[in-house]
C-alpha cells in the first residue's frame, strides 16, 4: 500500500533488511529468476515469496494482499477522474505526472544498465533490442527471437569472464 | 458478455509475452487498447498512466484502470486478474525448477542475457511512449530531468511525480 513508484524497493527494505524474512541474496536470487519470466514482476515476487512460506496458499495470500488495496485506491481516483477530467488543471495535473512516470521507467532502464559496465559487450544486446524493437518495430515475439540467441551467447561469456 | 471475455483473453496472452514486465511492454498495451480493441483514446490512455504512476501499489495498475473503464468494477478485477494469473501459475513451476538448476554458470547466464533484453525492451518502451503522451517540449524536457534526477541522486520518485503535477496544474507541461 505504501508503495508509492513501484514496489520492489520497499519489498527489497521489509523482507531484508526490516523482517530478516530473506538474505540479500536469496532476495536477488529470486527478483532474477521473477524477471526472466514475463508477466508483472511484483506479482511474480509475491508468488515465489509467498509460496516459498506457504506454498500454493501462500502465493494466493501474497499476491492478494499487494494488489487489493492498490486497486480499491486506484479505482476511487478512476472515480475522481471520470467527473473533474474536464478542468483544465486536472489536465495539467495529468500531463505533468505522465511525463515524469515515462521518465521514471526510462531510469529504470537506465539503472539496471550499471551492471552491463562490467561486460560492456552485453550492451550490443541492449542497442539491438532497440533497434528491432523502436526502428523496425518488430513483434515482441521476434525481437525475442532475434535477440535472444546473441544474448545467451554474450550472457554465456559474461557468466564465464566474471 | 463477450467484451469481457475479450478483455480477458486479450489481456492474458499480453501477459504471457510480458517480459521484463508490463511496463516494458506499454507500447504493446497501447496499440492493444487504442488501435486494435479500441477500448479507450489516446488521451485516456495517457492519462490513466498518470494515474497508475501517481498511486501506490505496483506499476501495472494501467491495464486496472482500462478494464475498469471497459466494465466497470467487474472489468478492474477482471482486467488485473488476466494480467496476472498466466505468468504467476509459470512462475510458481519455475522458480523450483531454476532455484534448484545445478550448474551456476547456467543459472548465471540466463539472468544475464533476461536483464540485458528487459533493458532493451524497458527503454524502448520509455521511448515509444514518450512519443504518445508527451505534446511539447516541455513535456520532453521534464521527462529527461526525471531521468537525469533519478539516475544521479536518490530522490524518491514520488517528489518527482508531484513536482510534475504542480508544473502540469500550473500551465507549463
Amino acid at each position: 500500500m505504501s508503495g508509492f513508484g513501484g514496489v520492489l524497493p520497499w519489498a527489497r527494505r521489509t523482507l531484508v533488511e526490516r523482517d530478516k524474512i530473506l538474505t540479500s541474496e536469496e532476495f536477488s536470487a529470486i527478483l532474477g529468476v521473477c524477471q526472466i519470466v514475463p508477466g508483472p514482476n511484483i506479482m511474480n515476487l509475491a508468488v515465489c515469496i509467498g509460496s516459498r512460506f506457504g506454498g500454493a496458499r501462500g502465493a494466493l495470500a501474497a499476491t492478494l494482499g499487494l494488489s487489493l488495496g492498490p486497486i480499491a485506491i486506484v479505482l476511487c481516483l478512476a472515480f475522481l477522474y471520470e467527473h473533474y477530467s474536464y478542468l483544465e488543471s486536472v489536465k495539467g495535473l495529468l500531463r505533468g505526472i505522465s511525463a515524469v512516470g515515462v521518465g521514471l521507467i526510462a531510469s529504470t532502464g537506465f539503472k539496471m544498465m550499471r551492471d552491463e559496465f562490467r561486460y560492456p559487450a552485453m550492451f550490443l544486446v541492449v542497442v539491438l533490442t532497440m533497434i528491432a524493437a523502436t526502428v523496425f518495430h518488430l513483434g515482441l515475439g521476434y525481437v525475442v527471437l532475434l535477440v535472444a540467441p546473441i544474448a545467451i551467447f554474450l550472457a554465456r561469456k559474461k557468466a564465464q569472464s566474471l | 458478455m463477450s467484451i469481457l471475455l475479450s478483455l480477458f483473453l486479450k489481456l492474458s496472452a499480453f501477459s504471457l509475452v510480458a517480459f521484463g514486465g508490463v511496463n516494458a511492454l506499454l507500447p504493446v498495451l497501447f496499440n492493444l487498447a487504442v488501435h486494435q480493441e479500441h477500448w479507450i483514446d489516446v488521451q485516456t490512455f495517457s492519462d490513466y498512466f498518470a494515474i497508475a504512476q501517481a498511486a501506490p501499489g505496483p506499476n501495472f495498475m494501467t491495464v486496472t484502470l482500462i478494464g475498469w473503464h471497459v466494465y466497470g468494477v467487474l472489468g478492474a478485477l477482471l482486467a488485473t486478474l488476466a494480467i496476472a494469473w498466466p505468468s504467476s501459475i509459470m512462475i510458481y513451476f519455475l522458480q523450483r525448477f531454476i532455484m534448484r538448476m545445478k550448474n551456476p554458470l547456467s543459472k548465471q547466464t540466463i539472468q544475464y542475457a533476461a536483464a540485458a533484453l528487459a533493458i532493451g525492451l524497458v527503454l524502448s518502451s520509455a521511448f515509444e511512449i514518450a512519443l504518445q503522451i508527451n505534446h511539447s517540449l516541455a513535456a520532453y524536457i521534464l521527462t529527461i530531468g526525471t531521468i537525469a534526477i533519478t539516475v544521479l541522486t536518490r530522490w524518491h520518485p514520488l517528489y518527482l511525480i508531484a513536482m510534475g503535477g504542480a508544473l502540469g496544474v500550473l500551465g507549463f507541461i
